[in-house]
């Protein structure tokens, strides 16, 4: 009892409600339906409550897949509770189970009884199948698949497009996948299979595509009896299987025209009778569209092709075209029709209206003309759409007499006059010309002189009887009708002068665009005439005419070249004269020249270079030519070093430059560019004229000071004197000297003297020389501190004395110089009084012990002494006397002398002294005896 | 080169055409089976399902008669089969005429007329008549076609071709092998009548 009582407790708490009062009545008469198309479960059931709980479960694995507490009010005509639920995936891959209970606040009814639809994976049916077959789905839809693998087989995969997808069981055998359908299927759907190992066992297709896209319905009738309406397809569908094609159904029937799948676009439903509304339904799987159109059969008349199109009258000018109508209901119909006339290469339309119009007349047609006619109508009233063309129709118009062809007259001398013409086109012919009359009246002859000309000729040429008679001309055209009205011209008076005061123009585009000053004597306006400059023959001019009061014009031509130049010239036209009024020359645009400068030619004017060129030829110049550039031409680059501006110019003259190899490029340019460069070499030489006067100056210059300086010294001989030689104060002469002068004779010593010197047993007390003490004491003392050389063992006269000796050549001056006694050391000495020395005492003079005495002033007649002896005179006949120092010259060896040295301050390292040569004795001697005789102011 | 080999010997020579057309079939049959592989995403493993058109099992101990009937009896059925899944594929999906598929699809209907035509005129040329006491047995499996889905239909048309290459590979080799056969009776006769002659001198 206990127990029964803790399990009602139990029982109560595990459902969590209380039975307070009576138990709620449950759900009656519970049944449940599905479609499964929509994979729908529908629930019917009789309750008293209107909320109730629902749980739908895989009735196999008891998998609940819908659980919920959801408000059902009875319906109020049944009484019964309707609720539908859809499934996931289809009803068919595994069997469901639902039951209910009703809730009212916290009373719950008992659940009904579970009701199960069974799946079609039970064991009765053993085949794999898989669901959902063929199903049609808009894109973007997500589906689920499932496959019931047969009995006995094992499940293995399920594919989408080759692609193995993730699958959930449901049953024993059932199991399934969710794809997502992201774009629309190919034509025959896709594929979703199921495998068991490797073997396909199983599969579905399912369809993705779009709802219908129709749009654009418009009906119309061409009969206005019947209706035809059209519609475009708008988006495709990707739907082509036959049960998802759309369909079509116009006012509620069925197009057939329209549905299938080779229904061409647009599509079109037709309809015996109109009505004045119309709609169509487009439908297919994935949904349906509705277009309306609404219109009275007046509105939308589109009239059919008009037949047995043909022109009964045809001329010259005009013609008339007349068709049928298939459609007696176009008699009373309004309607407007446009026949187009294709001729010539143009295509010209023109509209005729009227009440069941079944004919046009054509005018301003061309004569001699094929013209191609079609004729297409539409309702005039309510124009809706023009209806198709007829097919098309040929009539020829009929010839008529030429236009009036277009004449000028070309003076191309004083003489001769060139009467041109325009070929007549075809279209201005009217016909097949035969021919041209060409008649000329010349003031100098009289009359009217006529020639008849092929239709292929364009000029002629007429001699005039004087240079000053005017020309007039008439030409005709003829054909097979008649001649054209005749074109008469009054010839232009030729002016040679007339080229001189022409402007220079520019062209734009390829052509010119002329102004001119209007004239009074143009009442047939102008002629803007136009040919190359300079042609010789064959001109091809070409003109203008240009109506009167008008007084600018564009000169545009496919023979207009660039790099041209052309003579354009405006004359003022009359009954009575052609004037010039204005004339120019251009190019319709400037191109570089086209060749090179002709003739260049470098010539050499002392240190300039003249260029020289040929002026170029006209045709050439392909612009207005403004002027030459000369270049200096480098290795790898041209010197501008000229800019000629005068286009005139034929030469240019390169200054000053030195002597040297010379490359010259000369260009001429126009306002386009440079021309090609002509090069010239050139070698400049020395002026031999030039180098002989520069020579002569020169000496002029040099001799002319020379003498300058000559007569300046002459002038100041006694500054110069005075500065540059001053006198050397008299020695004095302790005793009786003779005064007057006498040759010294000088004898070098004897090698053998020298040799004794280098006697290594020398005797020490053997006499040497000794310091000769000067009068000038402290001079002396001053010279007497200088040290002897202490580098060398041998005194240096003695070392100079064995170089001497050793070299029987003695060197010359330089080498002498250079090999003496350091110049520190060279002292003045009087060497007439060593020479005498050692003249007189020989070998006694060359003593190792010589002391080198510093240099000074010492008397000249100091005589040869040795040690330990007092200084004596020497003996008169040994001895030349005193010779003062008047000629006083530099010491130089080559220039030593004995007479020269003798008085003259000399290096007594000097081997010319001591070893003088007779003939430079000599020559010195009288060069010696000149210059002193110059400073001394003798002749 | 077999064919033509074969061709020099008269009544051979057809045989050997007709095997050279059976081999261009097959080759054609092979492709278009893969053609449609690809257009349907259908993987290379097998199908489930047995053989649409069945035949006794071309053993030697058939003559080279009932082994051409057996194969004109299939390849008939072949033709049957081909024309009704091409008529359903084109109805239920319509028909791309550029394409590829479509095109071999014609080739390879075209070239097995053909090859039943040229298997006729050997079976003739055999028997005399192109009556076949074997017809009968050959079997032409449609169960199913009608009760599926658009899947089934693939499957029944993807088994369709499979049945051609099939048949169109047997009869390259049954046809090849005919002027061999045909040959070794010729042998088998002329042995014969040379031995009925002797015993008749005898």
């Amino acid at each position: 009892m206990l127990r029964s009582l803790l399990g009602a407790v139990l029982l109560a708490l595990r459902f969590g409600l209380c039975f307070c009062g009576s138990e709620l009545a449950g759900p009656r008469s519970v049944a449940v339906q599905r479609d499964l198309a929509r994979q729908t479960l529908q629930l019917t059931w009789e309750s008293d409550s209107s909320v109730f709980d629902i749980e739908i479960l895989h009735t196999e694995l008891e998998d609940m897949v819908f659980n919920a507490t959801v408000t059902v009010p009875a319906d109020s005509s049944r009484g019964q509770h309707q609720w539908n639920w859809t499934s996931a995936v289809p009803l068919e891959c595994t069997s469901h189970s639902v039951r209910l209970r009703a809730r009212e606040d916290n009373r719950l009814s008992q659940w009904s009884p579970k009701q199960t639809l069974p799946g079609m994976d039970l064991p009765d049916q053993t085949q794999s199948k898989m669901f959902p077959q063929d199903r049609v789905v808009p894109v973007g839809s997500t589906l689920s698949f499932c496959c019931i693998v047969g009995e006995g087989k094992e499940f293995g995969s399920i594919h989408f497009k080759s692609q193995k997808m993730e699958v959930v069981r449901l049953s024993r055998r059932s199991y399934a996948t969710t794809v997502t359908l992201h774009g629309p299927s190919g034509p025959t759907g896709d594929n979703v299979v199921c495998f068991s190992g490797p073997l396909l066992i199983t599969g579905a297709v399912v369809f993705v595509g779009y709802p219908p896209g129709d749009e654009g319905l418009e009906c119309e009738t061409s009969d206005l009896t019947s209706a035809e309406c059209h519609w475009s397809k708008g988006r495709d569908t990707k739907l082509r299987l036959k049960s998802a094609l759309t369909s079509y159904t116009l006012n509620g029937r069925f197009c057939a025209d329209a549905s299938g799948r080779n229904a061409k676009n647009p599509l079109q439903c037709k309809w015996e009778h109109w009505q004045r509304n119309w709609t169509l339904v487009a439908q297919n799987p994935l949904g349906s569209v509705r277009l309306t159109d609404s219109a009275d059969v007046n509105e939308r008349v589109r009239p059919v092709a008009p037949w047995n199109l043909t022109a009964p009258v045809v001329k010259a000018w005009n013609a008339s075209v007349e068709w049928n109508w298939a459609v007696a209901a176009y008699k009373t119909l309004p309607m407007i029709c446009q026949v187009q006339l294709t001729g010539d290469g143009h295509t010209i339309t023109r509209n005729v209206t009227g009440v069941g119009l079944a004919q046009a007349v054509l005018r301003d047609l061309r004569p001699d003309e094929a013209y191609g006619v079609k004729v297409r109508c539409a309702a005039l009233n309510h124009f809706w759409k023009w209806g198709s063309w007829s097919s098309s129709h040929t009539l020829h118009t009929q010839m008529d007499r030429p236009e009036t062809p277009d004449v000028w007259i070309w003076m191309k001398n004083e003489r001769t006059a060139w009467v041109l013409w325009k070929p007549l086109s075809g279209r201005d012919s009217h016909g097949a010309l035969l021919g041209y009359d060409v008649s000329v009246s010349d003031e100098g002859v009289k009359g009217w002189k006529t020639l008849s000309l092929p239709q292929h000729v364009q000029n002629t040429s007429v001699t005039l009887g004087n240079t000053t008679a005017s020309i007039t001309v008439s030409v005709t055209a003829r054909n097979l009708i008649g001649s054209s009205p005749p074109a008469r011209v009054v010839g232009p008076e030729y002016r040679a002068d007339s080229d001189d005061a022409a402007s220079e123009l520019i062209g734009r585009g390829g052509g010119f665009d002329l102004a001119w000053a209007e004239s009074g004597n143009a009442s047939l306006g102008y002629v803007l005439e136009w040919f190359s400059t300079g042609c010789e023959a064959d001109c091809h001019v070409e003109w203008l005419k240009i109506p009167e009061g008008e007084t600018s014009a564009k000169v545009q031509s496919d023979s207009l070249n660039a790099g041209v130049r052309y003579t354009l010239s405006v004359y003022a036209v009359s009954e009575e004269s052609s004037v010039l009024q204005h004339r120019s020359h251009g190019y319709t645009q400037e191109m570089t020249p086209a060749q090179p400068v002709r003739g260049l030619a470098a010539n050499q004017l002392g240190s300039d270079v003249q260029l020289t060129w040929d002026p170029a030829a006209m045709v050439t110049h392909r612009g207005f030519l403004r002027g030459y550039t000369v270049y200096l031409s480098n290795a790898s680059h041209l010197d501008l070093i000229a800019n000629v501006t005068d286009s005139q110019a034929t030469g240019y003259t390169v200054q000053a430059l030195p002597v040297g190899s010379y490359k010259f490029v000369v260009k001429s340019y126009t306002s386009a560019g440079e021309g090609v460069g002509s090069t010239v070499a050139i070698k400049l030489d020395l002026d031999a004229d030039m180098l002989v006067i520069e020579i002569l100056i020169s000496l002029a210059v040099m001799t002319f000071l020379i003498i300058f300086i000559t007569i300046v010294c002459y002038k100041k001989r006694k500054w110069v004197m005075k500065a540059f030689y001053p006198n050397i104060p008299a020695p004095k002469v302790p005793g009786d000297w003779p005064t007057h002068q006498g040759t010294l004779d000088v004898k070098p010593s004897p090698p053998s003297m020298l040799q004794i010197v280098e006697s290594p047993d020398w005797d020490s007390s053997k006499d040497g020389l000794v310091v000769i003490p000067e009068e000038d004491s402290d001079e002396a003392e001053g010279y007497g501190d200088q040290p002897v050389d202490g580098d060398s063992d041998e005194p240096p006269l003695l070392r100079y004395y064995n170089h001497v000796m050793d070299d029987p050549h003695p060197p010359d001056s330089s080498g002498s110089s250079t090999n003496s006694i350091s110049s520190t050391q060279t002292d003045v000495t009087y060497t007439g009084v060593q020479t005498s020395s050692s003249s007189s005492c020989g070998a006694d003079a060359a003593q190792p012990d010589i002391q080198l005495v510093a240099g000074g002033y010492r008397p000249q007649m100091q005589p040869c002494v040795v040690p330990d002896a007092d200084p004596e005179p020497a003996p008169p006949g040994g001895f030349a006397g005193y010779k003062p120092q008047c000629s006083w010259r530099q010491d130089s060896p080559e220039e030593q002398s004995l007479s020269g040295s003798l008085g003259s301050p000399t290096s007594v390292t000097s081997s010319q002294f001591l070893l003088p040569d007779a003939s430079e004795e000599e020559e010195q001697q009288q060069s010696n005896t000149w210059f002193h005789n110059f400073l001394s102011g003798k002749s | 080169m077999a064919g033509l080999t074969n061709g020099k010997q008269g009544s051979g020579g057809q045989a050997g055409k007709a095997a050279a057309l059976a081999r261009l079939l097959h080759e054609e049959s092979l492709r278009l089976l893969e053609l449609y592989r690809e257009k349907e995403s259908l993987p290379l493993q097998p199908v489930e399902g047995d053989r649409m058109v069945s035949s006794p099992p071309f053993t030697s101990q058939l003559s080279a008669a009932d082994k051409l009937c057996f194969l004109h009896a299939a390849l008939t059925k072949c033709v049957h089969l081909l024309d009704r899944a091409i008529g359903r594929e084109d109805t239920e999906f319509g028909n791309d005429k550029q394409g590829e598929y479509t095109k071999l699809r014609q080739t390879v209907k075209d070239r097995l007329r053909h090859l039943l035509q040229s298997t006729e005129r050997l079976l003739v040329e055999q028997k005399g008549s192109a009556a076949c006491s074997t017809e009968a047995d050959v079997k032409e499996e449609t169960d199913g076609l009608f009760s599926g889905g658009t899947f089934n239909l693939k499957m029944w048309i993807h088994r369709v071709l499979q049945e051609v290459v099939h048949w169109s590979d047997t009869a390259s080799q049954t046809l090849h092998s005919l002027p061999a056969d045909r040959g070794k009776d010729q042998k088998r006769m002329s042995r014969t009548g040379r031995r009925s002659k002797r015993s008749v001198r005898k």
